[in-house]
């Protein structure tokens, strides 16, 4: 798999940082503190008045990538990745169980380099592969409602936990319509009416409408959120799997908007 | 002002065929007795005591429909103009009132068109839902727009001292009695405040009074204190009315765009 040059171009071809003015620096508000007065990240898990755990904050995926300079510095963007960002599936054993033509596809899609990467058009990620975008997200738990907030694009998405039935015929979105209840303290969030053609990864494993997503979100400690995603998309693969997404929790600061599409210049130079 | 009202309704707000509204009963709302919403009735109110403006909300209806019909979005007059309420209009500077002189025949400038972010003041008169989820310390606004939101703090922080200029800002807001009173400051240059092409600059302060007057109806008093752009600092007000029993669907504006390489003015 020819991963650098996708890497390349979403990194560099979509993700620039802002250069004047200051991060936001304000601190985070109930931080747990070991006797030194450091934060206590392996403290335990926070809880809402309900009880349930909290998985409020801000959080970042496991950025593992190593920047080697001397390997031509590929992976030296200005916001390090994971692996799972590029393939979604890297730490599945055997791969993802392809149907011929989504196996076809992801080959076509990883020598086109991402030409056709809905997110270096700066289209949505959409559910699940804003879990792997490493921007930070913030999740604001009130009753009844789960929002995350992306810095990508500053976008948000919605997940109902108020015991609701999925629609009959959603109208086809991006982050499609989510569902989550609680069992024990984890929080089973399932989603369905996604938008066809989604794509996963940098290396273009794809998602179809006939998807249903489900999300196993677990706060295992203050610092550290565990995201357990099974695809059950029988158009596109010929079995469910299901990968771990790792996240942690970031302090004292804030989003800052990241609005793809302002001063864009790429689109033009895409391969066609 | 039909040109515009084409452009934007048809030009990049694009309704979905398939599919269907989101219809699911709004918790908590109120009842008369033949099951309509009860819009007139008080203020709900959070554990702590506070007005709670959650809920979605959209724009008051209160410019009439074109002879044609109305178009699929039906937008209010601070859309179009949003010192429309104030007698002699807004006190523009001189470059100000020419941007907007040009505007009257070249509307390719505006940032709307080019699918960018409206911005904190035109976030209220798009036609289009907003959702406001308040939780203690945090207000969230959620829109329709391309699916982006805006923070309002409101745990006591301080606005920053350099913040990253941004097209929502950065905002702190305060409760005095029952209306929530927000400073926002930190705006990227280049904002426009309506279609008329009223402009914003990065040494605005903006304050808005955001009353829930009752279950139905959301006043947000908004003063402009951008004396770059205008000669004094003048204030609105945007009416939002409650959309019972429905919730938000993703509008991108950049999704399938055919407009732009038309906007080519003059």
């Amino acid at each position: 798999m020819n991963t650098v040059p996708v890497l390349r171009l979403l990194l560099v071809g979509t993700i620039t940082v802002a250069a004047s003015a200051q991060w936001l620096n304000y601190p985070t508000a109930g931080v747990p503190k070991t006797p030194s007065g450091l934060p206590n990240l392996g403290a335990p898990t926070p809880r809402t008045p309900a009880g349930t755990p909290d998985l409020s904050g801000i959080w970042e995926p496991e950025n593992t990538l190593p920047c080697d300079p001397n390997d031509g510095g590929d992976n030296c963007t200005d916001i390090p990745i994971g692996e799972q960002f590029l393939n979604i599936a890297a730490r599945l054993k055997g791969g993802l169980p392809y149907q011929p033509w989504a196996a076809d596809l992801s080959k076509v899609r990883a020598e086109g380099r991402g030409k056709d990467d809905p997110s270096v058009r700066c289209l949505p990620n959409g559910v699940p592969r804003a879990n792997t975008i490493p921007t930070f997200k913030k999740i604001v738990q009130v009753p009844g409602m789960l929002v995350i907030l992306d810095e990508y694009n500053a976008t948000y998405r919605q997940i109902f936990v108020d015991g609701r039935p999925f629609p009959v015929d959603p109208q086809p979105t991006w982050n499609g319509y989510s569902v989550g209840k609680w069992n024990g303290d984890t929080l089973i969030v399932e989603t369905i009416g996604l938008r066809d053609g989604l794509w996963l990864d940098g290396m273009g494993n794809p998602l179809t409408d006939a998807a249903k997503v489900t999300e196993r979100l677990r706060r295992v400690n203050f610092g550290n959120l565990e995201i357990e995603v099974t695809v059950d998309d029988p158009k596109a693969y010929t079995k469910p799997w299901t990968v771990t997404l790792n996240h942690f929790i970031v302090l004292n600061a804030e989003l800052i908007d990241y609005i793809c599409v302002e001063n864009e210049k790429d689109a033009s130079h895409l391969g066609k | 002002m039909n040109a515009t009202t084409v452009l934007l309704s048809v030009g990049l707000v694009g309704v979905p065929l398939a599919g269907q509204w989101i219809h699911y009963p709004t918790a908590g709302l109120p009842r008369l007795a033949d099951g309509k919403p009860n819009l007139s009735a008080p203020t709900p109110r959070t554990k702590d005591g506070k007005p709670d403006f959650s809920g979605v909300w959209e724009v008051e209806h209160n410019r009439p429909c074109p002879p044609g019909g109305c178009d699929d979005m039906w937008i209010p007059q601070e859309f179009l103009d949003i010192g429309w309420s104030l007698k002699g209009g807004l006190p523009y500077q001189p470059w100000a009132a020419e941007i907007v002189k040009r505007t009257q025949t070249d509307r390719s400038k505006d940032p709307n068109s080019k699918c960018l972010p409206t911005g904190m003041v035109r976030m209220y008169t798009t036609p289009l839902f907003r959702k406001m989820v308040q939780t203690p310390g945090l207000l969230i606004i959620l829109t329709e727009r391309e699916v982006t939101y805006r923070q309002i703090f409101t745990d006591g922080r301080p606005l920053p001292v350099d913040p990253q200029p941004s097209f929502a800002g950065y905002s702190s807001g305060k409760w005095e009695g029952d209306t929530l009173v927000v400073e926002t400051s930190g705006f990227r240059e280049g904002l426009w405040l309506d279609a008329s092409g009223s402009p914003l600059t990065e040494s605005a302060k903006i304050t808005e009074r955001i009353r829930r007057v009752n279950f139905g109806k959301l006043e947000v008093e908004i003063t402009v204190n951008d004396l770059k752009a205008y000669t004094k600092p003048w204030t609105i007000k945007l009416t939002q009315m409650l959309a019972p029993d429905t919730d938000l669907l993703d509008y991108y504006c950049i999704e399938n765009e055919k407009d732009q390489p038309h906007l080519v003015g003059k």
